[in-house]
């Protein structure tokens, strides 16, 4: 059984009298521990599909099913659960809260627990480590670069040490050098740790690392 | 701290600190509206209440034309006389229905003669038949008045404080004090009071203006089980020079004056909560949709609908609480003071106890609070329903 299973997953929207068939009948299986990256055209649908996938938009027809759940099934609460700590989510656009510090931000996801735990303070110390911000800790996003930013919302997305990984284009405000240590770190924990990735990104160039290749062209997917 | 959603919370309000001071403030003016209106409006309430019912008499007759002297005299402060003949004593004890009856004779000292007491009502009351001075003075002193003695009401014994009393005469007499009553809560608080043996020198002395034979105002005890109103009325009928003012009907000018002010206080308390209850539902609306963004990242990342609740209900909390601790404060503080400024509110004696300040503060609290979260509360339930990604892509 794979660990995310889509089965003729759809999602219109209603814009006045038209509709926009974001996700059109999509069927993927994909397994634990895989690394897939997804490509495809602006408006292709890609941000649409990762959103489905990571439970926080639900399809207009199809399942989602992870791990023998079929997640939009769920009631809230669970469902909330799920992306508390199944998923770790990393988006296209920024998504720190302003008021927190890096730390606190990286803490933020911890709250959502279900079940509290401990050592969270140091561990977001030592992800910011990771992502090269250990002098960054106490800094608000105003005090950041935009790449500093995006790089405290990727050391987020691993706080409560999720089984999926979703992330859209991770690596869009980081200069070259950057990049390829951020794709390093997630190609590691992949591999050490079995936890899948799926990875929306233009840039060619990164989806050749990944296990498998996807395309979007108008909400249909392929594989490369 | 350890970093929580209390914590996120507080920062929350921290960023907003102008805003947030000013949503505080008002809410702290309402409720000191509210807490200094509800407060008047029980200390009047309260004091008339208590004034009627330790008259212990169920009819009062006065000369007729007077009624509303004796009330200001029973229930205010003032100092007014009026008089009637003795021989009506008489005539109302025969009335069918009467239990028992006293009589008392006020007199009001004139400034300046002396020996500069200032203008007091001195009340003379007949001790043998007198049934409304006695449970005070068995309190305060255990033993009836002795001719020359003087006992002095609780208020009008504070500003005797400043003067040589066993100096002072009164119409010209000299008096002993014999002691202070305790606290009646009535307007009979300001004044001394003698027993009536005392008349025939004060008239002899002539710095009264008081005539032989002149009494104030007489009691009754009306007989068990009979209406006061219908004997009341039977006194009228039979006895032309005099008015009757039944116990409930006591203070009742007054009263409805009082309850018309009450009412437009209330009204006003009311408009108030309403007004503010609207503003603050348009305030937390706005500052619950300028978050919407935080709200759709928040949910995407695992919070449940009732993390956001917690986390605006935390903010909302702390507004209301704040600005309602401030308001009972405030209120309390106004109550306080401003009862020694206005008239109405000196003249009817009497304060709150400390269990209906309580009570109000209480009340004051719930409705400040009560009236941030129900404002906001519509906009959080809407704001939590929807769909991180349609929540984010919003803001
Ligand atoms: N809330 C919405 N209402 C209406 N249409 C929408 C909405 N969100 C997305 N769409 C439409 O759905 C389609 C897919 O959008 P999506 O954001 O998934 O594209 P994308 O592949 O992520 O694009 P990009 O590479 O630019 O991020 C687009 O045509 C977009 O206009
Ligand atoms: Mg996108």
């Amino acid at each position: 059984m794979a660990q995310i299973e889509l089965l003729d997953v759809n999602k219109t929207y209603a814009v006045g009298n038209n509709v926009v068939k974001a996700v059109d009948g999509v069927t993927l299986e994909i397994e634990k521990g895989e690394f897939i990256s997804i490509v495809g055209h602006s408006g292709s649908g890609k941000t649409t599909l990762l959103s489905i996938i990571g439970g926080i938009l639900s399809p207009s027809t199809g399942r989602v099913v992870v791990d023998n759940t079929d997640i939009y099934a769920l009631d809230e609460d669970r469902l909330s659960e799920y992306r508390a700590l199944k998923i770790g989510c990393i988006f296209q656009f920024s998504s720190l809260l302003p008021v927190l510090t890096a730390k606190e931000n990286l803490l933020l996801p911890t709250v959502f627990r279900p079940e509290k735990g401990n050592g969270f303070e140091k561990k977001a110390v030592e992800h910011l480590a990771l992502v090269g911000l250990e002098d960054k800790i106490d800094a608000h996003p105003s005090q950041l670069s935009g790449g500093q930013q995006r790089r405290v919302a990727i050391a987020r997305a691993f706080m409560n040490d999720p089984d999926i990984i979703i992330a859209d284009e991770p690596t869009g405000d980081l200069d070259e050098e950057t990049e390829a240590e951020v794709m390093e770190l997630f190609k590691g924990i992949n591999r050490q740790r079995g936890i899948t990735f799926i990875l929306v990104t233009h840039s060619s160039e990164l989806a050749k690392d990944a296990t498998r290749r996807l395309r979007m062209t108008r909400g249909r997917i392929q594989e490369l | 701290m350890k970093f929580s959603l209390l914590s996120l919370a507080l920062k929350n309000l921290k960023r907003k600190s102008f805003r947030t001071a000013v949503l505080i403030t008002s809410i702290g003016l309402l409720v000191s509206i509210l807490v200094f209106g509800t407060s008047f409006l029980l200390t009047i309430s309260s004091s008339i209440k208590r004034s009627t019912d330790r008259l212990g008499a169920d009819l009062l007759v006065v000369p007729v034309g007077a009624r509303d002297f004796a009330e200001e005299v029973l229930l205010e402060t003032k100092a007014k006389n009026f008089y009637m003949d003795k021989s009506i004593i008489e005539k109302v004890g025969k009335i069918e229905g009467i239990e028992k009856l006293t009589y008392q004779t006020y007199l009001t000292t004139i400034y300046g003669l002396c020996c500069d007491i200032p203008a007091v009502k001195v009340v003379a009351f007949n001790q043998e038949t007198d049934f409304i001075i006695k449970p005070w003075l068995e309190r305060a002193i255990g033993r009836k008045l002795g001719k020359g003695e003087v006992i002095i009401g609780a208020e009008a014994a504070e500003n005797f404080e400043l003067l040589d009393v066993d100096r002072s005469t009164l119409f010209g007499m000299k008096f002993n004090m014999a002691g202070v009553l305790e606290k009646t809560g009535t307007g009979l608080d300001n004044a001394l009071f003698v027993s009536d043996e005392n008349i025939g020198e004060i008239i002899e002395r002539g710095k009264s203006g008081l005539r032989p034979d002149q009494i104030s105002l007489i009691f009754t005890k009306v007989k068990k089980g009979l209406d006061p109103y219908a004997v009341g009325r039977s006194v009228e009928g039979e006895i032309l020079e005099v008015d009757v003012i039944a116990r409930s009907d006591m203070g009742k000018k007054i009263i409805s004056t009082l309850k018309d002010i009450n009412g437009i206080f209330l009204l006003t308390i009311v408009l108030a909560c309403l007004l503010s209850t609207f503003l603050a539902w348009t305030i937390f609306s706005a500052i619950v949709n300028e978050r919407l963004r935080e709200v759709g990242i928040m949910r995407a990342i695992g919070a449940k609908g009732s993390h956001i609740v917690k986390m605006f209900i935390i903010e909302v909390f702390t507004i209301g609480l704040i600005g309602s601790l401030s308001g009972v404060m405030f209120g309390n503080y106004l109550s306080l003071t401003l009862s020694r400024v206005f008239g109405l509110l000196r003249d009817v004696a009497g304060t709150l106890t400390l269990m209906e300040r309580v009570e109000v503060s209480l009340l004051g609290l719930a409705v400040g609070t009560g009236i941030c979260i129900i404002g906001a509360l519509s906009s959080i339930i809407r704001i939590k329903r929807l769909e991180p990604l349609m929540a984010l892509k919003e803001g």
